[in-house]
């Protein structure tokens, strides 16, 4: 209780500031093709911090031609918001909380929503199924990140990066994995373009906002975002377009426009689900009818 | 290797198994059986007639949920357990068969993989350098 009363005033602080700040303070990673997944907008310190350092990696000059830019632009080895990789090595050793490190945290918390949560069990079994079979030290890493990233998947080595730093409970984590999980599951089964083709990011972004529980209502309320009917697109629309511009060099306006162009598609995706786990009893209704697919379309 | 990702629905023209849909050869089995147990279909229909569902349809969809076409999958299923009703089996898979449809009816954005990313299992490459 005590982790989630602060986890709410940590959420509530965060959220009373406006977005204006929020876009001042995109993090960008190109060269890692990292998704990045936001918790909460940052805090006005914060973003006056990273405006005050300029906006590395997004200049208003532009280099002879897109694909000029875009090199340069991966040349950029800031990795403002991820910035132990891509030197992994052995994770920091964060300041010890109680018993355990940051990283033991993390690694604990991982495991039991590896091994206990419907979402990420059914996300797991699904992978396995198409191929991907995950594998808890290769497929995760625990690293600390800057900025109010919780973590991302980087599809140049197959690995879901884990903020160790930002991820506060239980809870986080099995959200934040699920959310991951989904960008790692649409890397498996489809062609995904994650650096070159923006519609496609917004694709699993928005698959990922709208099945990971992160849209839930009662997660919006935390954020002081009040809406009732059909709010939770609203919700999976600016989360999308947020994710993006935390990853891609590119403006509000096309980032919203890739979201619209394949918002109906997407949002209406439900794999491997078959549905919006809105909960556990969703998700676990969903993972009996993914184990009795055989019998399901043996008999349609 | 060829990914058979079951998440990608059979086609809809894909045969009901035990035959070629005649009523005469399904009434008495031929080994169909219920897409679901009837317990699913129960199941389901409780939940989507739940307070809280209604609550988070709304929310998402901006409109009530529809939850009669569980109730009849429900009735067909007990029909065909108990009086093995070819009646009962059509209207199960027609049913299903509708729910396979509007889960389809939207194009992909990306191309389907054939097989998974070359590079899922191999080692990162600082492990691969160490």
């Amino acid at each position: 209780m005590t982790s989630l009363c602060n986890c709410c005033f940590q959420t509530f602080l965060k959220s009373i500031f406006s977005h204006t700040a929020w876009d001042i303070s995109r993090e960008v990673d190109q060269r890692l093709h990292l998704t990045s997944w936001w918790t909460s907008p940052p805090t006005r310190e914060e973003a006056a911090a990273r405006s005050a350092g300029g906006m590395a990696g997004a200049p208003d000059e532009r280099g002879p031609g897109p694909a000029a830019r875009e090199q340069l632009q991966q040349q950029h080895v800031g990795c403002r918001v991820f910035p132990e990789r891509p030197a992994q090595g052995t994770p920091q050793q964060g300041f010890l909380s109680g018993f355990f490190t940051s990283n033991q945290k993390c690694q604990l918390m991982l495991l039991k929503t590896l091994e206990t949560n419907p979402y990420v069990k059914l996300l797991l079994d699904a992978m396995k199924y198409s191929g991907c079979a995950v594998n808890k030290e290769r497929h995760f890493s625990c690293e600390d990140c800057n900025g109010n990233v919780s973590g991302g998947f980087d599809a140049s080595v197959s690995q879901i990066v884990l903020c160790q730093n930002n991820i506060r409970n239980q809870a986080h984590m099995s959200r934040v994995v699920t959310h991951e999980l989904v960008h790692a599951f649409d890397h498996c089964r489809a062609h995904v373009d994650w650096f070159t083709n923006v519609r496609h990011l917004a694709c699993s972004e928005v698959r990922a906002a709208n099945l990971s529980g992160d849209c839930s209502l009662v997660n919006e309320i935390f954020r002081l975002h009040f809406g009732l009917k059909q709010h939770h697109q609203t919700c999976v629309r600016d989360r999308a377009i947020l994710s993006i511009l935390a990853v891609r060099n590119i403006s509000k306006e096309v980032a919203q426009k890739a979201v619209d162009e394949v918002f109906e598609s997407c949002f209406n995706d439900h794999e491997p689900f078959g549905r919006i786990p809105h909960n556990k009893t969703y998700a676990r209704h969903a993972h009996r009818d993914f184990q009795n697919r055989d019998r399901y379309y043996a008999n349609i | 290797m060829t990914s058979q990702s079951s998440l990608v629905p059979l086609p809809i023209n894909h045969e009901v198994a035990g035959g070629s849909g005649s009523s005469s050869d399904m009434a008495d089995g031929g080994g169909w059986r219920p897409p679901r147990p009837c317990e699913a279909y129960r199941a389901e229909w409780e939940l989507c007639c739940s307070a809280g569902h209604f609550l988070r349809h709304y929310y998402v969809h901006g409109e009530r949920p529809a939850c009669g076409q569980w109730r009849r999958d429900l009735a067909s299923c007990r029909e065909w357990e108990e009086r093995r009703s070819a009646e009962a089996q059509r209207s199960l898979c027609e049913s299903e068969r509708a729910r396979v449809r509007a889960a389809q009816k939207h194009g992909l954005v990306w191309t389907p993989r054939q097989s998974p990313p070359a590079d899922w299992h191999l080692p990162l490459p600082q492990d691969k350098d160490s």
